[in-house]
C-alpha cells in the first residue's frame, strides 16, 4: 500500500506542477459577495501602528459595505520598494501610506489615482478643513493625489533625569551650541576609558537620518536642496552642521551614531532625535522622564515636515470608491483626533485640532503639545529625498561623516555629485 | 596493531585524550553558545536584557515574551505559508529529480549524455543571476504573492537528480532485467524497483530539501509583497524592522519560533542527515 | 568507401539498424517524458535568465515603466567606473577567501580530533554540525545581538583582554570581519563532516605501515593524511568558495552592507540595485559579472586541481 500512496503523491505533484490553479484555490482569499474588500498598506510600528489598526477596526465596524484589511509593510523606505515591486507585478494595494516625498515618484509614473474627481463629488469646501501647509504635499502637477494623514516633525528627546544628575536644568538645549555643551556635561567615561554615558546619539538610518540632518541645516538658515534640485550641501550652513556633528563624535567624543532608540531607553545616551510619531512609544517605554522638545535652533527654528500621506494606487473602480470612503474616514476629524492623541502625530485639520477630546488631552499632558507648537516652524523636505537612491546617498553622507571620519568638505562635495548624478539618471 | 596498543595506555595517551576533548568541548561551546544566548535573552525582562555584564538566567522566566513576540506579526499565517511552500516544494522537487534520475540511469537514448551535460551545466549557474528575469516572468504570470510563485522556480533539480541517478545505477541490473521480463514499463520499474531500493537516500534528500526550503530567504523576500504570503524567515526579518517597539528579548523569542521546526527535524534525524550528506557529497 | 556505402554494408551485416526499433522509439519518448519537467523548469528559470539578463544589461529600465531605453554598454561602463562596484567585488573575494580558508582549517582540526574515536563523538558532531541547518535569518538575528556593543555577549569575552566595546556592525573596519565570523561559525560543521568522511576512506594500513617506519604524527599528517584528503579539500574549496560568493542573508540582515558598503557583497549589491533602487539594467549587468566570476573560478580551480589533488 505504501507504494501506491507514493505513486499517488508523485502523480499529485505532477498535476500540481501542471496546474497552478489548484493552489490558487487553496490560497485565494474568500471573495466576499457583499462588502467591497480593500487592502491598505501601512507603515510604522508600535503605538503608531496599533492605532492605525484600531482606526481600521472602527471603520470596519461602522460600515457593512466595505472591509479594509490593514497590512504592515515595513518602514517607509521598505514601503517604497514594496510598492515599486507590486507595480512591476501588476498587483497593487488599494491604499498606501507613503512618506510624503515619495508621492512624487509614483505620481510622476501615473500609477496613483487622481483624487480631483472624488473631491468634486464632495460638498463644496471639502478640502478647506485640512491645514493648507500639510495638504500641499498631496499635490503633483496641480492635481491632488494624496491626503495628509500622520504628519510629523523631527523632535529632540532628552532624558530629564540624566540632565538633572549632571547638574543641568530639566529642559532641552535651545541651540546647537547649547546642544554641544549639554552633550559634554552628560558624557561620562569610566577608569578603563569606556564610555558609560554619552551626550547624544545621531541617527544614520536610511529612513530618517537625512531628516534630522535637514532639520539642523534649516536651523542654521540653509537648505539641502530646492524644488529645482539645486543642491546646497557645500554651503557654509550645511558644512557647519556636518562639522559640528563630526566634531561631537570624534573630537569631543560626546556623541555616537545610534540607530535605535534602545540606546536612549537604556540610558546610554541622554539625547536623541525622533519623530513626533515616536513620542507615544518613548513615553510609554522609558522608566525615566522623557522631555520631548523642539529640534535645537541656531539662526532660526525651522524643521522639515515629514510623515505620511494616504494615496490610492487602486486599479478597480469599485474598490476606488471604497478606498476613497476610507480615506475620508482616516483623514477625518474623529480618526485624526484619536491618532494625534495616541501617537503624538499632528492633527491634519482645523476641526481635529479643535476636537474636544484632543484639547482636553493636551491640557492634561502639556508635554505632548510640543508637536503642535512646532507646526508653526515647518517647511517641506528637500527635493532630493524623492530620488530612488536619495535617502541612501544621504545615509552614506552621514556614515562618511560620523563613522569614517572623512573631511566634511570632501564628503559634501561627493554627496552633491552623487545626488546630481542620480537626478540626471532618473528625472531628466 | 592499533588494537594491541589500546591495552597499555601510557600517560601520554591520557594527555592526548584530554587535549582532544578540551578542543572538542571548546568548539561545542562556541557553536552552542549563540543558541543558549538566544534562549536566555528570550525569557528575560527588558531590564535584564540591558545589563552588563549580562546574567545567564533571568530571575523570573518571562514566557510571556513569546506571546508578545507571536502577536507582533501574524506568525500563525507565516507558519502555514512556510509549511505549504516547503512541503509542496519538496514533493515536486523529489518527483522531478526521481523522474530525471531514472531516465538518466535506465532509459537508453541517443543524446542522453548530451542532456546529462546540459543538466550538470545548470549546476554551475548561480541562482542569483536569475533573480530579475524570474521576477519578471512571475510578474507576467501574475504569480507574485502566490505559493506557486515561491515554489515553482526552485523545484528543478540537478543535485537531487544526480544523487538519485548514482543510486539507481548501483542497483544490480539483474533486478531491472527481471522487471523487464515481467513486462513492467519504465514508470512501474521506477516505482517498484528503483525507488524502494533508494529509500535511504530518498529520505535524506527529502529532509535536506525540506530544511533548505524552510530556511530560504532571498527568493520569498522578493516575491512576497503582502504580509499574509510571507514565509517565516521573511516575516521574522520584517519584525526586526520594527526596531522602535520591539526589544531584543522579543526578537530572540520570534527567532526561536522560526528555528524550532528545523531544530526538531534536525535532532531527530541528525544521524541520517549527517551521514547522508557526507556520503552524497563524497560520491557526488 | 563512402559513408553511405559503409552504412549499407554494416546494415547488411546486421550491425547498425538504421531505423529505430519500436523499443528505441518508446524509450526515446519515455526519456523525453521523464526529463521534460526538469528540463522545462531548468530552461525557463535557469537557462533563459542568462539570456534575458544579457538582454536587460543593455537597457535602462526601472521595472515599472512600460518602455526600456537601449543604452548599449553604458551599464558596464558605469559599473567599471563605479568605485562601489570595485569595493563590493573586493569585499566579496576577501569574504570568500577568509571564510573558506579559516573554516576549512578549523574543520579539519576538529575532524582529526573526532576521528580518534573519542567518547561522545556523535554528540560533538551533532552540535557542531547544527548551524548548517539553522535558518540563516535567525542566525543573523542572534549574532546581531551578540555583536551589540553595550550588552552583547562578545563584549563579555573581549573585556578581560582590555578590548574596548566596539560596535562591530557599525564599524568600517569590523563589519566585514563580523560577517565572516558568522559565516565561519555556520559552515564549520559541514566541512568537518565531509573531512570526517574523507578520513574514513583512508585505509588504516597506510598508517600502520608508517608506524613501522617510525614516522612522527606531524609527518603522518603532512605526508599521508593531507594528500589523501585532497579530493575532499578540493571539493570543499570549490563549493565553499562559490557558496561564499553568493552570500546574502547574513549581510542583508546583520549589516545591510554597511557602513559605507564596507560589508557589502555582490549579491546584496545586486539585490539593492534591482529591488531597492530599481536599476534593473545595471543589476543585470552585475548578475552577468557574478556569473563570469563563478565560471572563471570553477575553471581555474579545475585546472589547479590537476596539480595537487591525489585521487
Amino acid at each position: 500500500m505504501k507504494r501506491r500512496s507514493l505513486v499517488l503523491i508523485l502523480l499529485l505533484a505532477v498535476i500540481l506542477l501542471a496546474n497552478g490553479s489548484l493552489w490558487a484555490a487553496a490560497q485565494a482569499e474568500v471573495k466576499p459577495t457583499g462588502p467591497v474588500k480593500i487592502v491598505y498598506w501601512r507603515s510604522l510600528t508600535g503605538v503608531a501602528g496599533e492605532s492605525q489598526d484600531e482606526v481600521v477596526k472602527r471603520f470596519n465596524e461602522s460600515r457593512s459595505d466595505i472591509i479594509v484589511e490593514s497590512q504592515f509593510q515595513g518602514a517607509y523606505a521598505e514601503i517604497l520598494q514594496k510598492l515599486q515591486a507590486a507595480l512591476a507585478a501588476g498587483d497593487v494595494p488599494d491604499l498606501v501610506l507613503l512618506d510624503s516625498p515619495h508621492l512624487q515618484i509614483f505620481a510622476k509614473d501615473g500609477v496613483l489615482v487622481n483624487l480631483d474627481d472624488f473631491v468634486k463629488k464632495e460638498k463644496a469646501g471639502f478640502l478647506n478643513d485640512y491645514i493648507p501647509g500639510l495638504l500641499a504635499d498631496g499635490y503633483y502637477d496641480d492635481s491632488l493625489f494624496a491626503l495628509p494623514v500622520l504628519r510629523s516633525t523631527p523632535l529632540l528627546y532628552v532624558n530629564g533625569d540624566m540632565l538633572a544628575a549632571a547638574g543641568l536644568p530639566r529642559r532641552a538645549p535651545k541651540t546647537w551650541d547649547e546642544f554641544r555643551e549639554f552633550s559634554k556635561q552628560l558624557t561620562k567615561y569610566n577608569a578603563a576609558g569606556e564610555a558609560e554615558q554619552l551626550g547624544a546619539g545621531f541617527t544614520t538610518t536610511v529612513t530618517s537620518g537625512h531628516w534630522y540632518f535637514q532639520g539642523a541645516v534649516y536651523a542654521y538658515g540653509g537648505l539641502v536642496s530646492d524644488e529645482d534640485f539645486n543642491i546646497y550641501l557645500s554651503s557654509p550652513e550645511a558644512l557647519a552642521v556636518a562639522t559640528l556633528w563630526q566634531d561631537m563624535v570624534f573630537k569631543d567624543k560626546t556623541a555616537i551614531p545610534s540607530n535605535s532608540h534602545d540606546d536612549f531607553l537604556n540610558k546610554k545616551v541622554g539625547m536623541v532625535f525622533g519623530s513626533t510619531g515616536s513620542m507615544g512609544n518613548l513615553l510609554s517605554r522609558a522608566d525615566f522622564e522623557v522631555i520631548p522638545a523642539f529640534m535645537p535652533g541656531q539662526k532660526q527654528n525651522l524643521v522639515p515636515v515629514g510623515g505620511s500621506v494616504l494615496a490610492m494606487p487602486s486599479t478597480d473602480k469599485n474598490r476606488q470608491w471604497a478606498a476613497w470612503e476610507f480615506m475620508k474616514y482616516m483623514t477625518g476629524t474623529d480618526a485624526q483626533a484619536y491618532l494625534a492623541e495616541m501617537t503624538g502625530y499632528m492633527p491634519n485639520s482645523t476641526s481635529a485640532r479643535n476636537h474636544p477630546d484632543l484639547a482636553a488631552y493636551y491640557n492634561a499632558n502639556p508635554v505632548r503639545k510640543v508637536a503642535l507648537d512646532q507646526l508653526a516652524y515647518v517647511r517641506p523636505q528637500a527635493s532630493v529625498i524623492s530620488l530612488p537612491k536619495g535617502t541612501e546617498i544621504l545615509r552614506q553622507m552621514l556614515e562618511k561623516l560620523l563613522i569614517a571620519n572623512m573631511d566634511p568638505k570632501q564628503v559634501m562635495a561627493e554627496t552633491t555629485a552623487d545626488l546630481q548624478k542620480e537626478y540626471n539618471e532618473n528625472f531628466k | 596493531m592499533r588494537r594491541a596498543a589500546i591495552k597499555h595506555r601510557p600517560l601520554k595517551w591520557y594527555a592526548g585524550r584530554t587535549f582532544i576533548h578540551a578542543i572538542l568541548m571548546l568548539a561545542t561551546i562556541i557553536i552552542g553558545l549563540p543558541f543558549l544566548w538566544m534562549l536566555t535573552t528570550a525569557i528575560k525582562s527588558p531590564a535584564e536584557v540591558a545589563m552588563f555584564p549580562p546574567i545567564w538566567w533571568p530571575e523570573t522566566v518571562r514566557w510571556d515574551n513569546f506571546v508578545k513576540a507571536w502577536n507582533t506579526a501574524p506568525f500563525g499565517r507565516f507558519y502555514i505559508n512556510s509549511i505549504v511552500t516547503s512541503v509542496s516544494g519538496v514533493f515536486l522537487e523529489v518527483a522531478i529529480a526521481a523522474l530525471s534520475a531514472y531516465a538518466f540511469a535506465r532509459i537508453r537514448f541517443k543524446y542522453r549524455d548530451f542532456f546529462f551535460l546540459v543538466m550538470l551545466a545548470a549546476m554551475m549557474i548561480p541562482g542569483q543571476i536569475a533573480l530579475i528575469p524570474n521576477y519578471v516572468i512571475l510578474a507576467k504570470l501574475k504569480w507574485i504573492n502566490t505559493y506557486q510563485g515561491i515554489v515553482i522556480p526552485h523545484v528543478s533539480s540537478v543535485f537531487g537528480a544526480f544523487l538519485l541517478r548514482q543510486y539507481f545505477l548501483s542497483v544490480p541490473s539483474s533486478l531491472y532485467d527481471a522487471a523487464e521480463i515481467d513486462g513492467l514499463g519504465h514508470l512501474k520499474t521506477m516505482f517498484y524497483v528503483a525507488l524502494p531500493l533508494a529509500r535511504p537516500v530518498l529520505g535524506t534528500l527529502v529532509l535536506y530539501l525540506f530544511i533548505s526550503k524552510w530556511n530560504s530567504y532571498l527568493w520569498p523576500l522578493i516575491v512576497t509583497t503582502k504580509q499574509h504570503m510571507r514565509t517565516l524567515p521573511v516575516g521574522l526579518a520584517m519584525v526586526r524592522s520594527a526596531e522602535y517597539s520591539i526589544g531584543p528579548e522579543h526578537l530572540m523569542a520570534a527567532s526561536i519560533f522560526v528555528l524550532v521546526p528545523v531544530l526538531v527535524v534536525y535532532f531527530i534525524a541528525q544521524k541520517q542527515l549527517i551521514e547522508g550528506i557526507a556520503a552524497g557529497a563524497v560520491k557526488g | 568507401m563512402s559513408k553511405r556505402q559503409l552504412k549499407t554494408a554494416l546494415r547488411q551485416e546486421g550491425v547498425v539498424p538504421i531505423r529505430m526499433t519500436r523499443r528505441a522509439k518508446r524509450d526515446m519518448f519515455a526519456f523525453l517524458g521523464f526529463t521534460f519537467p526538469n528540463f522545462f523548469l531548468l530552461g525557463v528559470f535557469v537557462f533563459w535568465p542568462i539570456l534575458y539578463s544579457l538582454y536587460l544589461s543593455f537597457f535602462k529600465w526601472n521595472m515599472i515603466a512600460p518602455k526600456k531605453t537601449f543604452i548599449g554598454l553604458d551599464n558596464f561602463q558605469t559599473m567599471f567606473n563605479d568605485p562601489v562596484f570595485w569595493l563590493v567585488t573586493k569585499n566579496t573575494l576577501i569574504l570568500a577567501f577568509f571564510t573558506v580558508v579559516v573554516k576549512m582549517a578549523i574543520a579539519l582540526g576538529l575532524a582529526l580530533a573526532l576521528n580518534k574515536n573519542v567518547k561522545g563523538r556523535s554528540v560533538y558532531r551533532a552540535i557542531i554540525f547544527s548551524p548548517t541547518f539553522t535558518t540563516s535569518v535567525a542566525v543573523a538575528m542572534v549574532w546581531g545581538w551578540i555583536f551589540n556593543p553595550n550588552f552583547g555577549l562578545l563584549r563579555v569575552f573581549m573585556r578581560p583582554f582590555g578590548i574596548p566595546p566596539l560596535d562591530w556592525l557599525e564599524s568600517v573596519t569590523h563589519s566585514l570581519p563580523a560577517v565572516i565570523i558568522v559565516l565561519i561559525w555556520s559552515g564549520i560543521g559541514y566541512d568537518m563532516v565531509l573531512f570526517l568522511a574523507g578520513l574514513k576512506n583512508i585505509s588504516l594500513e597506510i598508517y600502520d605501515a608508517a608506524l613501522v617506519d617510525g614516522v612522527s604524527p606531524w609527518q603522518n599528517f603532512w605526508y599521508i593524511t593531507f594528500p589523501l584528503l585532497s579530493p575532499t579539500t578540493f571539493f570543499l574549496t570549490i563549493t565553499g568558495f562559490i557558496g561564499a560568493l553568493k552570500a546574502f542573508d547574513i549581510v542583508a540582515i546583520m549589516t545591510d552592507g554597511g557602513p559605507l558598503n564596507t560589508s557589502n557583497v555582490i549579491v546584496h549589491f545586486l539585490y539593492q540595485n534591482a529591488f531597492q533602487w530599481f536599476k534593473t539594467g545595471y543589476a543585470s549587468a552585475l548578475a552577468l559579472i557574478l556569473f563570469v566570476i563563478i565560471m572563471a573560478i570553477t575553471l581555474v580551480q579545475n585546472r589547479l586541481s590537476r596539480r595537487w589533488v591525489h585521487y
